[in-house]
This record gives C-alpha cells, sequence and structure tokens, in this order.
C-alpha cells in the first residue's frame, strides 16, 4: 500500500490532526477571521519594511493618528466646556516623543511619582504645567513641585503636613487639589486613593487646610475608576464634586479654581470580561464628554449667578488618547500542536512587552493571505514562564515561523509597565506624520542591561579563594570592560 | 504502543466503520453514522486513507516514515495521538 498513489501532494510533515465542524453554531469567535483581517501596513508604512529596518518585535506609534486622536478628544470638551484643559498622564506612555506630541497639543503634565515629575520637568514642561498627583511624593520632590509652581493634589493627610511643612520652610502660600473618594453607585470604589467623602475625611482634610497658614485648597480631584464604560458615572462624580465645592465656597479661604475629575475613558480594546466587541461595548468620547461637561454646567451654575467664574475642568485620559495610536509587531518563531489538540504558535513578544494581554484581547492581524483551515490556536511569548500567553483563544489559519503578526491597540500602559524579563526590550518607532520612520526609544541591549550592575572586588573572577584575577590586559571586568568597585 | 491507541484500532475497524467514512481530496471528512463533518490537515488525511486500508499503527507509521521522512518513534507517537483523538469525535 502507498498512500501517495493516493495524492499529488501529500505536503510537509506536521502531526496528523482532525477538527470537528460545528455547523450552525454561534462561536466565540463571530463570523469575521482573521483571515478577513490582513495587513500588510500600519500607518502607511510596509509591516515587512518596518521590521526589515527595525528587527522583531517592534512596537509603531502612528504620529498623525495620535494627534487626531488628541485633538478630537479636546474638541469633544471643549466645544460643550471652553475651559476644559487636557492632562496627559505619563504613566499610559512615558516615552519622551510620545510627551512631546501631546504637550505640542497643549496637554498638560499629569505625573504620579518623583521620577515622572523629574521626566515632565526634562523634557521641558514649566512647573505651572504639571498636574502633581500619586500616593508617593518624597519631601525632595514635593519642595521642587512647590518652588516650580505645579499643582499638589494631595493624596493622605500625611502629605499635606508634608506639604504644610515645605510651605513653611519656603515661607510660601501654597494652592493645593486634594484627591476625595466617594461612591458613584456606578462603579467600584477606588477608595485606596485621596480622602473618602462619606466617612468625613474629606472634612478632616479642609479643616486641616483651614487651620493652615502656608497652604490654600483651590482643586478638587477624583478618579472613578479605570476602563468606565458607564458615561453617566462620570455625570454623578461630578455632581458629587460641584456639591462639595458649593458647600466648601461658604467656608473662609477656600476658592476652587478646578474640578480635576481624572481618567479611565476606555479605549477601543477588547476586555477579557465583556463579550461585546470594543465598537459595541465602548461608548463615543462625546458621550463622555456630554456626560462630564454637562453635569459640570449644572454644577456650578450658582458661580454665575453670584458673578464668579467657572472652574477650570481638568480631565487626564490615557488610554483613550494613545491606545490605538500604536502597534505591536511580532513573528512567529515556532508552532506546535498541545496534547488537547490546539495548535499553538510562539511569538517573540509576549506579557515582557503586552503586559496588557493579561486583561485584553488584543486583535491580532495576519500579514498574509494563509492557506489551511482556522483552528482555535494559542499565542504564546517567549519567556520561559507558563502564564506568558498574548491570545489564550484565537481562531487562526496554520502559522509558520517567521509568519508576522500586528497585535492592536497596544499604545496604553504596555510601553510603561512592560518588564524587563529574560529578553531585551525592542525599538520603538514613530510613523511620523510628514512621512518616515524614526526611533523614538532604542532596543535594549547587553550595554543597557549592564550599565546598573556593580560587582565588588572579591567577585571578579571565577576563583572562590577571592583573588581578584582581571581577566583582560588593561584590568577592566572582560564584559564591562570598566574597573570594578 | 499504547494499549488505548491499539484498541480504538481495533474498535473504529470493527463493522467496516472506518471505510464507511467519506473522504475528500482537500481534508473534509463525513461520518454517516453520527452525520458530524470534520476537516483533515493533510497529514491526517494521508494517515486516514492508510488506517482506511486496514493498515495497523506500526504499518502505518512505517509508511508515514517512510514517505515524510520523519523517524519510526516519531511516526508511531503522531498515529496514536491521531488515533486517540479520532476515538473523541468518532
Amino acid at each position: 500500500m502507498d498512500s501517495s498513489a493516493d495524492f499529488t501532494d501529500i505536503g510537509t510533515w506536521e502531526p496528523p490532526f482532525i477538527q470537528p465542524h460545528k455547523m450552525g453554531a454561534l462561536n466565540k469567535f463571530g463570523q469575521r477571521t482573521v483571515r478577513d483581517n490582513i495587513t500588510r501596513e500600519v500607518f502607511g508604512v510596509p509591516v515587512s519594511d518596518l521590521v526589515r529596518r527595525y528587527g522583531s518585535p517592534v512596537f509603531v506609534v502612528g504620529e498623525k493618528h495620535l494627534r487626531q486622536n488628541i485633538r478630537r478628544i479636546k474638541t469633544a470638551f471643549q466645544q460643550r466646556y471652553n475651559l476644559a484643559v487636557h492632562g496627559w498622564s505619563y504613566k499610559t506612555n512615558y516615552i519622551s516623543a510620545i510627551c512631546r506630541i501631546l504637550h505640542q497639543e497643549g496637554s498638560l503634565a499629569e505625573v504620579v511619582s518623583k521620577f515622572e515629575y523629574e521626566k515632565a520637568r526634562f523634557l521641558g514642561v514649566p512647573g505651572d504645567q504639571i498636574i502633581f498627583n500619586g500616593p508617593n511624593k518624597p519631601k525632595d520632590i514635593l519642595r521642587r513641585a512647590i518652588e516650580d509652581g505645579a499643582l499638589n493634589q494631595a493624596d493622605h493627610m500625611d502629605e499635606l503636613k508634608m506639604l504644610e511643612a515645605v510651605a513653611e520652610e519656603l515661607d510660601k502660600t501654597v494652592k493645593i487639589g486634594i484627591r476625595i473618594n466617594f461612591d458613584t453607585g456606578f462603579t467600584e470604589p477606588w477608595s485606596r486613593f485621596g480622602f473618602n467623602l462619606e466617612s468625613g475625611q474629606v472634612n478632616e482634610a479642609i479643616n486641616f487646610i483651614s487651620r493652615s497658614n502656608h497652604l490654600r485648597l483651590s482643586s478638587l480631584h477624583s478618579h472613578i475608576g479605570t476602563f468606565v464604560l458607564e458615561p453617566r458615572a462620570y455625570a454623578e462624580q461630578v455632581r458629587i464634586m460641584c456639591e462639595l465645592m458649593r458647600k466648601l465656597e461658604g467656608v473662609e479661604n477656600v476658592a476652587i479654581d478646578t474640578i480635576d475629575v481624572g481618567g479611565g475613558i476606555p479605549s477601543r480594546n477588547a476586555l477579557q470580561t465583556i463579550y461585546l466587541p470594543p465598537e459595541q461595548a465602548v461608548p463615543d468620547i462625546n458621550e463622555y464628554a456630554d456626560a462630564i461637561c454637562e453635569a459640570l454646567l449644572a454644577g456650578s451654575r450658582y458661580r454665575k449667578e453670584i458673578g464668579k467664574d467657572l472652574p477650570r475642568l481638568i480631565f487626564e485620559s490615557g488610554r483613550a488618547v494613545i491606545d490605538d495610536a500604536e502597534v505591536l509587531i511580532t513573528s512567529v518563531v515556532g508552532t506546535k500542536r498541545l496534547p488537547d489538540g490546539r495548535r499553538a504558535a510562539i511569538l517573540d513578544a509576549g506579557t515582557n512587552l503586552l503586559f496588557t494581554a493579561y486583561w485584553y484581547n488584543h486583535q491580532v492581524k495576519m500579514t498574509r493571505n494563509a492557506a489551511g483551515s482556522e483552528e482555535e490556536t494559542v499565542l504564546y511569548g517567549p519567556l520561559c514562564m507558563n502564564i506568558d500567553v498574548v491570545r489564550h483563544s484565537i481562531s487562526l489559519p496554520p502559522l509558520a515561523a517567521g509568519d508576522q503578526l500586528v497585535i492592536s491597540p497596544v499604545g496604553a500602559y504596555n510601553n510603561t509597565q512592560w518588564l524587563q524579563f529574560i529578553e531585551y526590550r525592542p525599538n520603538v518607532v514613530l510613523a511620523q506624520e510628514s512621512g518616515g520612520c524614526s526611533v523614538i526609544r532604542q532596543a535594549e541591549d547587553l550595554g543597557v542591561m549592564m550599565a546598573q550592575d556593580q560587582i565588588p572586588a572579591h567577585l571578579a573572577s571565577f576563583d572562590v579563594s577571592g583573588k581578584v584575577r582581571p581577566l583582560n590586559r588593561s584590568g577592566n571586568h572582560p564584559v564591562l570592560n570598566r574597573k570594578l568597585v | 504502543m499504547t494499549m488505548a491507541a491499539a484498541e480504538l484500532l481495533k474498535e473504529l475497524s470493527k463493522d467496516d466503520r472506518l471505510n464507511r467514512i467519506a473522504i475528500s481530496d482537500t481534508g473534509f471528512i463525513f461520518d454517516p453514522q453520527t452525520g458530524q463533518s470534520f476537516t483533515l490537515n493533510r497529514t491526517g488525511l494521508v494517515t486516514l486513507s492508510i488506517l482506511k486500508r486496514g493498515s495497523s499503527i506500526d504499518e502505518t507509521a512505517e509508511q508515514l516514515s517512510h514517505q515524510y521522512g520523519i523517524t519510526e518513534e516519531t511516526a508511531v507517537n503522531s498515529v496514536e495521538a491521531f488515533l486517540l483523538q479520532l476515538g473523541r469525535y468518532l
């Protein structure tokens, strides 16, 4: 018997496999398949060119897309409330070029740590264009922020005390904000940040500020959650904040000039816990702008009646601005069949680069037409860790080593939460609005990885007797090529 | 060779069960007994065609080893794994 008599093409070897058809039943992948979603270029640049020039994996940011996003979002708010200002949430993506683009577009810097504050100043952002949030502000940076004229929004009573002490040392009267938290009834309350309204912590904070000779309360800040899919939650948030503002302005020395509603507006990404696709699940930005601005106009109408200015509105959207303006190009390095019959592919990018894969089902696009039947496939990253899974289940045609995939949206929280773990982090490239590309964050190499390491002298050689035997002629460490500590 | 795979092959060969499965050249197969249809990959198509002729696991593996240039051990493991899949569906 010779089966080749039956088939002119027996194909190349892969383990034999049978896949049952489930006709007539809706499957979890819906009707659109990855095969329908071939993309050969991202932000106008061929994927193959990007990989050839910058390697794989590579992050690519679309400058034009990013600028369009921020303009659209700002317009949505400012046409409803002309005192609306955007604060760019550095933690979402603080690659310098990204921050610069957003500052060019008029966004303030919203920072939450010493590092982020120093980075904003390093990038040339004036102190009075910085909103300093977050629960950990060491005294030295708080002092600098006060001297620079940044808006410090206090998270807890010890920070208020520190603000008071620094302001006293500097002999200044400082306008500050406080972060408050409360239950809107729509989202899980984020009670760990700021002063709680219902339990009276806000009153305590305000009493402290009122007694202070150096602090003046000028801003109320709250942030109700992340990926908030219900615009009415923001309307309720603003209503509560305005109610508090009105109450406070009866107190001596309080003049609120800023209402900061934080961020949390979702991007068009697919949360793993949500069944509907993002196109259906995520409301348009105009719905959020409507909810926030209408509530603010209603809640601050009393000020117009008494001849006071309306407060400035700060919104700190991060992911809605950047998420879909960045993609990750990754390559298949190997394929296998799992013992339960599912296909699997190993990619050169995993959760080390795509931290958000832990909670999103990112969109994955092929860059070529692939022959063969689509099957449920698991996409693994390159790490030696079982939890390094980019997609647990996606219907894909057969993949082959060398195939390139485009994963999106990835602009939010990946270039900040990515892990330096096992692998080097790759290039981040900007597809420029004017055409052409430039690297905005260089790929790591051994030099970068070793730069912070220090090896004490007694560990200079492999000799356990402790004898120092420099291994190169100049007496430098053979790998670091520099003197040891 | 595992007993489970050998037993499954014996079971699937009863009453001409394997031979009654309709196979197309593209890998589409239809099981008239259950009304279910399936898709085979190319090697699955070749393997099932050999098994349908009454070949044993070893005979099937030997042919696959010869045609694809793989070791007999790999081929035996693959045929056994394939039989375990067939046992789940047929």
